[in-house]
């Protein structure tokens, strides 16, 4: 069965929505001829104005919604799909509400807010379009566990064997066995990498020191390397899977807290502009 | 390839399996031959294959190996284990029948917390502290307190009121835009004009300041009751940029100016929409010949302003030129007697003394005399020349004596000895007479009625009609005679070929229109909307006086 993205959810029902939203707003606007200028106090601006409203206050329902299960008013696709392209058209409906009227007050902090939650949704539409797939090209059938176990294991089993080769080898499996990390920190999360990892450096230095092996612990050493070379590969799918959950999440931690900071900042234009009317 | 596959724990065999296939698959898959239910082993790690003896391959196509880089190929001999992740799997003679005979023992049970696992247990954005809820209600309450609460508490009076006033913060961050600069020195006090919290901005607050500003229509005119109710800010819009309140945009005229007479029955001003393509004749305000102030149209029929002169433009914008006293024939252009007043916007009025003295003198004996009558008062006029043929006769030259009387003689003082009582009747009697002609003579004839119309109120006195010349003929109109310097004069004004005193010089609607477009651009003319000419705020008209007439 084909796969459609939310993007196409219903034959582009929402996208449609969006288009007819956007363009009568935008028709709207240039027949609008309001005394002074427009902006938002005109009947015009306050239709867009509430528009904008109830659109945002609909867009932050999603953040509710697509946390019950049981509810039955349509699917959670079908309303992450009308979630993303009326969040697109919001931009249109509020640049316009604005009449392009910008300043350093609470008015357009709630702008600001407003275009940075939006664009970091469109950043996120983005990464989950991209992501999943590049995960899975990582992955395969394994999980990021089965990962795990498996680094483990390589490390009892390099624990182990090590025992019988030089010391300076010893140390570094050791190193490697003790001190290789997976996540932990914010960077080693987002970058996939660890400048520092123990592992890579171990690899680095082996073979200068191995060279002057010979017979049965020049057997043993390849045997070693080449689990350190397993155990490095299965770091770097494991540190590349950390890395694409962050990107599916980082911008989250974006779209999150500002849609919440826009929430109070919309409340509080819609009240300054009603004291001062 | 017919195999024999022991799983066994140390001594004791767990299950024996006998498979006959091509190759041996070997993975965690229930389905593979060589079955290794383990999750460090993939779903088909690799596989043993008969190439004159048994080979384990890793990583070839089709297998499905963690470690997929690794390509490995390991031949598999008795008495020497292979290691595939955690398991050991030990070939073993076969017996009779069989290709291979494989022993499979684990020797790494799964850990239960691995130090590697434990020690990487931190590997999402949320365990390494980053927060959306702390950050979501942080940014919200924020907010709230600075945007909302702190400048609120001064215009709504809550406790902090105080502090809202004295810290920085404030409601600055509630204006939406700057104010125009007459306005800006309020600009940090809103309460100015935002007096009462959630009512939009009052008339009151507005009139204030701009008390003396004149209303659109007379307050008690039939008019004004469509005004009521009207707000300062259904035009004006503050917060709107330094520059204006409003926009000089004829929507807001044409609303209401495009059909004047469906909104008030009997209404004087015409329906105007455009002032290309809808806007009435104009119309003239100027003295009618009672002196009361009257406004007419102009129409199909020309308009006669009675200004009670005689003479026609025409008469001094002759091309020939016209004949003066002392320069010959003069060409007179219409900067002679019109010059511009301080404004440059219009002009001064003509005066006699300035522009019409200089060839029009008031001389009444020019044989004898270069004195001249005052103007303006004909009683003042007939005393001069009374005095000056008493004065001629009495001590009048011989010459001056017959060039005024045009008899032989001269003053009575001149004679020897004194003059009797019936030389000095005979005297005043001849200056009398002469002085009565004269006078009748300059006034009717020769210098008044020359520019005015003058009757005789009786014996010895007469009547010089009041020069009524509007001095503009729409006062209201924002005409400046300097923005129009690049034409000439009779670009407009047809004064030139005036041949009546009556004739008026203001020019209709179509000579502006030669140049004036309206509100849409065209092409070779200037855009033309209301506010070019008309203001909005000008209640008070002069024809609107308690006895001003209007035809």
């Amino acid at each position: 069965m084909r796969h459609y993205s939310i993007l196409e959810y219903a034959k582009f029902r929402w996208f449609k929505a969006a288009l007819v939203l956007s363009v009568g707003a935008a028709a709207a606007y240039l027949w609008h001829d309001p005394p002074v200028k427009p902006h938002g106090g005109t009947w015009l601006g306050y239709t867009l104005g509430t528009i904008g409203a109830i659109l945002i206050l609909w867009l932050l329902w999603y953040g509710v919604r697509k946390r019950r299960y049981s509810s039955a008013s349509g699917t959670v696709q079908g309303w992450l799909s009308a979630h993303v392209y009326l969040g697109v058209a919001l931009v249109v409906v509020v640049t316009l509400h604005t009449g392009f009227e910008l300043g350093w007050n609470v008015h357009t902090l709630a702008y600001v807010l407003m275009l940075v939650v939006v664009v970091s949704g469109m950043y996120g539409v983005v990464a989950y379009l991209r992501v999943p797939r590049a995960m899975t090209e990582n992955l395969g059938e394994h999980t990021l566990d089965q990962i795990v176990l498996r680094i483990a294991d390589i490390d009892r089993d390099l624990a182990t064997r090590s025992l019988s080769l030089p010391d300076d080898l010893v140390a570094l499996v050791n190193a490697s066995v003790r001190g290789t990390r997976l996540g932990g920190s914010l960077e080693r999360i987002i970058t996939g990498r660890d400048a520092r990892c123990p592992t890579t450096l171990a690899i680095r230095a082996w073979p200068a020191i191995a060279k002057r092996l010979t017979g049965e612990t020049a057997k043993l050493d390849k045997e070693v390397f080449s689990r350190l070379l397993q155990k490095r590969e299965l770091l770097e799918q494991a540190r590349r899977d950390l890395r694409h959950k962050a990107v599916l999440d980082l911008w989250l931690y974006l779209h999150v807290p500002l849609a919440l900071a826009l929430l109070a900042a919309v409340v509080a234009h819609v009240v300054a502009v009603f004291i001062y009317r | 390839m017919k195999a024999h596959i022991v799983h066994r724990a140390g001594e004791r065999v767990l299950s024996r399996r006998t498979v006959d296939a091509n190759w041996l698959r070997v993975g965690r898959n229930a389905s593979c031959e060589v079955h290794l239910p383990d999750p460090r082993i993939a779903l088909e790690q690799g596989m043993i294959v008969d190439r004159e003896g048994l080979v384990y391959l890793e990583g070839e196509s089709g297998s499905q190996n963690i470690t997929r880089k690794t390509v490995s190929a390991t031949r598999i001999q008795v008495g020497v284990p292979l290691e595939i992740g955690p398991y050991r799997i030990e070939s073993k003679a076969p017996s009779e029948g069989f290709d291979a005979a494989l022993a499979i023992e684990l020797m790494r049970p799964v850990e239960a917390a691995s130090d590697f696992a434990t020690r990487t247990s931190r590997r999402t954005l949320a365990s390494v502290g980053l927060s959306k809820r702390g950050v979501a209600w942080g940014l919200a309450v924020l907010v709230v307190l600075v945007f909302l609460l702190l400048p609120a508490g001064r215009v709504l009076d809550l406790p902090w009121s105080q502090a809202s006033q004295t810290l920085p913060l404030g409601d600055r961050f509630w204006n939406p835009g700057a104010l125009m600069l007459a306005h800006q020195p309020v600009q940090a006090r809103c309460a100015t004009c935002h007096d009462k919290p959630f009512e939009a901005v009052r008339n009151g607050a507005c009139l204030e300041c701009h008390a003396s500003l004149g209303r659109h229509v007379a307050t008690d005119s039939a008019a004004a009751p469509m005004f009521a109710g009207a707000r300062c800010t259904g035009c004006h819009s503050e917060h709107k940029g330094v520059k204006s309140t409003h926009r000089d945009s004829d929507g807001v005229c044409v609303d209401c100016h495009r059909n004047l007479s469906g909104r008030m029955a009997g209404i004087e001003s015409g329906d105007a929409s455009d002032f290309a393509r809808g806007h009435p004749p104009f119309r003239l305000t100027f003295p009618g010949g009672d002196g009361v102030l009257e406004r007419v149209r102009q129409g199909a029929k020309p308009i006669l302003e009675p200004t009670n002169l005689v003479f026609p433009h025409a008469l001094h914008l002759d091309a020939k030129g016209v004949k003066s006293p002392g320069r010959g024939r003069v060409r007179l252009e219409c900067a002679s007697c019109h010059a511009p007043d301080a404004s440059k916007r219009a002009f001064e009025p003509v005066s006699m003394a300035k522009h019409c003295q200089e060839c029009h003198r008031l001389e009444f004996e020019p044989a004898v005399t270069s004195r001249e009558v005052p103007h303006g008062d004909p009683a003042a006029a007939a005393t001069v020349v009374e005095e000056f043929y008493a004065n001629l006769a009495l001590k009048g030259t011989p010459d001056s004596f017959q060039k005024a009387f045009g008899v032989p003689g001269q003053g009575i003082l001149r004679r020897a000895g004194d003059p009797s009582a019936t030389d000095r009747q005979g005297a005043l009697a001849l200056a009398a007479r002469k002085a009565k002609r004269v006078t009748a003579e300059m006034v009717e004839v020769r210098t008044c009625g020359t520019c005015h119309r003058v009757s005789r109120a009786g014996e010895g006195e007469w009547k010089v009609a009041p020069v009524r010349a509007a001095a503009t003929w729409m006062p209201h109109a924002r005409f400046d005679h300097k923005a129009h310097a690049q034409s000439k004069c009779g670009d407009c004004h047809a004064s030139a070929r005036s041949k009546a005193a009556t004739d008026i010089s203001m020019p209709t609607i179509t000579t502006c229109r030669k140049c004036h477009a309206g509100s849409q651009p065209t092409k070779d003319k200037v855009m033309s909307n209301c506010m070019l000419c008309h203001g909005f705020h000008d209640a008070t008209h002069p024809w609107l006086g308690a006895d001003a007439k209007r035809r």
